[in-house]
């Protein structure tokens, strides 16, 4: 509670939420804004925005309503975006709480491993991914994912690695607690915020990777996304741009808000942060 | 001014209309044809092999058919469609194991030797027969070529073999090879196949890889005042949105293949200077096609195929997905193909309240959510609009309660589900009509393919009435009774739907308004462009 009171007080941090709250609230009433299937055919093709207003933004090539396409489109971003950020979160803080706390051998092993991770490029590996397991959305989540999990493994065991040395740690293994205790209830909640504040750009990230690969025809067929979207309205782009413009809009939109987001939630977590680390701790 | 060349431009418009509409030989028109130039034209691929004798394809065609010829090219008003090139003459004897073909006099190779029948029967055993891809089906039973002088071959063939087929097979199969280049070389690796030395009125210049190909001006060629062009120019732009751009910038004053995407054309049309042509690919008539993995037991009744039949509106797939540059069909046939086109087949049209009724009727009632039952749909990757066609039927097929999901892929691994692993309810494909039934449409329906052949029946369906009359066909001489076997078959396969065919549709081509005398016979995009020139 005290963390969304910070974050509201910065500027970023109330535009990001409020343009995330807005498109979260879209998404969630996809259906009552554009009832039934956004990919059926609504009406005539090619149909200029706000020139039919059962239609307000048009429709593409094969008369899909363009609006639905983009309310519809919110919800599989948003939830893509989010889920893959999470596999990748919830996978990198183990993966480092791991390496961190083990190290020798371990350590080793699994730092090489986020290193083979981290010198593929994401995209790449997306990419590879789906088009080997075919494309359906759990697929290009974990494909999303396995691009991202290394940046928040290295971050969480630098963190790790920093507080496991610090004397209350010390303090808890005196009087006995054990190692898996002490790794989630005292390690855990101060690693967690740094990593939290890279969540936002992942997020993002995750978004725009998912709209390029449905741009290249990868994402999944039967769900409508921005990417596809935007793709399919290349091939029109001299004479009917609002097809690539209006999802491009929707997208950067997202994008930006995510953005403003992270940026408020690092400030936030910043000053928290600092008043909850002891600075005697680092000095010893 | 700007008057007076508007009306240059539409004299040269009608008088390049007339010469491509009426019934005058080439050799008229071509006086009246400016001379020289060089005419750039945008090539969308870089084929590995450019030997038209080996791969018998439009892409290797495109380049490669200026520089080697076949025997007979097709023709709009020529006698059986055909206009001779390096043959003159062809006849069959009347037990249909041999044909005779007479050879053009007076023809050199662009190394100067003489063509002689010696190259035909080389090319016809040695290449033909058991390398190219089309020549395996039309020259299987082909045993021997005689010379008996240097301007006749005569083919001879151990069971009776359609001089129909051969005819309609010509301008595909039989682009003729230098013998002396090629034999005692392993043909596959000659190095002649990129450095093409053939017959054709261009020669084949250099070639460079990612920029262009550049053929040119043939001093020595056999046709009378041919060619019209210096130096033609194919240049690399794999990207379709640079093709149109390059047109309008004068780059370019040629793009065949639709390489200018449809929606971009009612566009491109209204630039100054540019045309659109759609004639010219009469012969090279593409099909789209849902084919039905008849393993479903669902697909396997024959009222559930006729009910998805009903549920296609042809006319907004011709007018949303084509844009009007496609025509519906009613038959595993095109309208093209006029020798064996029959329209009087069962014909299915849009009503979805018959296609519901037909799919209770099956016994497939909608469960409470809607669907009867769910399918794997995979268009093929291949064209946008096939592609768009996938989106279509999914959304036709939910109208009448059947589920679709689309399975999206590339090209290699669409192949290999569809075509081997048969991991498919329905596929949208797009196969050629390639001017024979014989060579093209039967491979879709006739039943004991072995898995993996791509573009052909891999959906299970087997009819024995059906392969009769295919295998009939195969080994009747007589053209009309042929022709009768071959309505047949478009009636079985219209009746009984073992895949339904949607709409065909040729290519469209935009050039600079300079460029005359394009499009006059059915496969000009993969012609000779002999009498094509260029307006100064």
């Amino acid at each position: 509670m005290k963390l969304i009171h910070k974050l509201i007080r910065t500027p970023e941090g109330i535009a990001g939420f409020v343009i995330l709250a807005i498109l979260i609230i879209i998404s969630a009433s996809a259906s009552l804004i554009a009832p039934g299937d956004p990919l059926r055919i609504a009406g005539q093709a090619l149909l200029a925005p706000f020139s039919d207003m059962n239609l307000p933004l048009g429709t593409d090539r094969l008369g899909r309503d363009v609006l639905a396409g983009i309310v519809h489109g919110a919800r599989t971003s948003l939830f893509v975006g989010t889920a893959a950020a999470l596999a990748a979160i919830t996978l990198g803080l183990c993966v480092g709480l791991i390496a961190g706390l083990a190290g020798g051998l371990v350590d080793e092993i699994l730092m090489r491993v986020v290193d083979a991770f981290q010198i593929v490029p994401g995209f790449l590996l997306a990419l590879a991914f789906v088009s080997v397991m075919g494309a359906s959305l759990p697929v290009v989540v974990i494909a999303i994912a396995l691009g991202a999990w290394a940046d928040p493994a290295r971050l969480t065991r630098a963190q790790v690695r920093s507080i496991r040395e610090r004397d209350y740690i010390a303090a808890a293994r005196v009087i006995g607690m054990h190692p898996a205790e002490i790794a989630v209830r005292q390690i855990l909640p101060q690693a967690v915020p740094p990593v939290l504040a890279v969540s936002a750009t992942i997020v993002a990230a995750a978004i725009l990777t998912e709209a390029a690969l449905s741009f290249l025809g990868l994402g999944d067929p039967n769900t409508v996304t921005w990417g596809s979207m935007i793709a399919e309205g290349r091939n029109v782009l001299r004479s009917s741009p609002w097809l690539s413009i209006i999802p491009g809009i929707a997208l950067v939109t997202t994008v930006i808000g995510v953005y403003l987001l992270s940026e408020g939630l690092a400030k936030a977590l910043s000053g928290t942060h600092a008043a909850l680390t002891p600075r005697e701790g680092e000095r010893s | 001014m700007s008057a007076l060349h508007v009306s240059r431009r539409q004299m040269l418009q009608i008088s390049s209309l007339l010469l491509a509409s009426t019934a005058l030989p080439t050799l008229a028109a071509a006086q009246n044809l400016p001379k020289g130039g060089r005419l750039v034209v945008a090539a969308d691929s870089e084929p590995k092999n450019l030997n038209p004798a080996i791969v018998a394809s439009n892409g290797v065609f495109f380049i490669a058919s200026k520089v080697i010829e076949p025997l007979a090219e097709a023709s709009f008003d020529g006698k059986d469609g055909l206009e001779p090139r390096l043959a003159t003459s062809w006849e069959s004897a009347s037990d249909g194991l041999s044909i005779t073909f007479k050879l053009r006099e007076g023809v050199t190779w662009h190394d100067g030797k003489p063509f002689t029948s010696a190259d035909v029967a080389y090319c016809a055993l040695n290449v033909w027969k058991p390398l190219q891809n089309l020549g395996r089906i039309v020259f299987a039973n082909l045993t021997a070529v005689d010379t008996p002088d240097d301007l006749t071959a005569i083919f001879r063939f151990s069971k009776p073999t359609p001089i129909q087929l051969i005819r309609n097979a010509l301008p595909v199969v039989s682009s003729v090879l230098p013998k002396h280049l090629y034999e005692g070389t392993d043909i596959a690796t000659n190095s002649a196949n990129v450095k093409l030395v053939g017959t054709g009125p261009f020669t084949f210049a250099e070639h460079k890889p990612g920029e262009y190909y550049r053929l040119a001006r043939n001093e020595n060629y056999w046709g009378k005042d041919q060619p019209h062009l210096d130096e033609i120019i194919f240049r690399v732009l794999p990207d379709r949105a640079a093709a149109a751009a390059a047109l309008e910038a004068e780059e370019i004053q040629l793009a065949a293949f639709s390489a200018v995407p449809l929606a971009d054309l009612d566009r491109i049309s209204k630039v100054p200077g540019l045309k659109v042509i759609s004639r010219g690919y009469e012969a090279l008539t593409y099909q789209l096609v849902v084919d039905i993995n008849h393993r479903r037991k669902e697909l396997a009744d024959q009222k559930v195929r006729q009910a998805i039949a009903h549920a296609i509106d042809k006319q907004f797939v011709i007018d949303t997905i084509f844009l009007g540059y496609a025509s519906a069909s009613t038959g595993p046939v095109p309208k093209n193909a006029s020798e064996f086109y029959d329209a009087d087949v069962p014909s299915y049209a849009f009503d979805v309240e018959r296609a519901n009724a037909l799919l209770d009727e099956a016994g497939y009632k909608r469960s409470g959510d809607g669907t009867r039952f769910e399918l794997k749909l995979r268009p093929a990757p291949y064209f946008n609009e096939t592609r768009q066609f996938g989106d279509y039927l999914r959304q036709a097929l939910a109208a009448i309660g059947i589920d679709a999901q689309i399975v999206n892929a590339d090209s290699a691994a669409h192949q290999k589900a569809v075509y081997t692993d048969h991991d498919f309810d329905l596929a949208v494909a797009p196969p050629v009509f390639r001017g024979d039934p014989a060579i093209s449409t039967t491979i879709l329906v006739q039943s004991g393919i072995p898995a993996g052949v791509p573009f052909s029946n891999q959906g299970g369906y087997s009819n024995p009435a059906l392969d009769a009359i295919i295998s009939k066909a195969s080994e009747t001489i007589d053209s009309s009774e042929r022709t009768k076997l071959y309505n047949e078959f478009q009636k079985i396969v219209a009746t009984d739907l073992p895949l339904i065919n949607v709409a065909e549709w040729g290519f469209i081509s935009v050039a600079s308004e300079r460029v005359l005398d394009i499009a006059d016979n059915p496969r000009w995009a993969v012609s000779n462009w002999a009498s094509t020139a260029l307006q100064p």
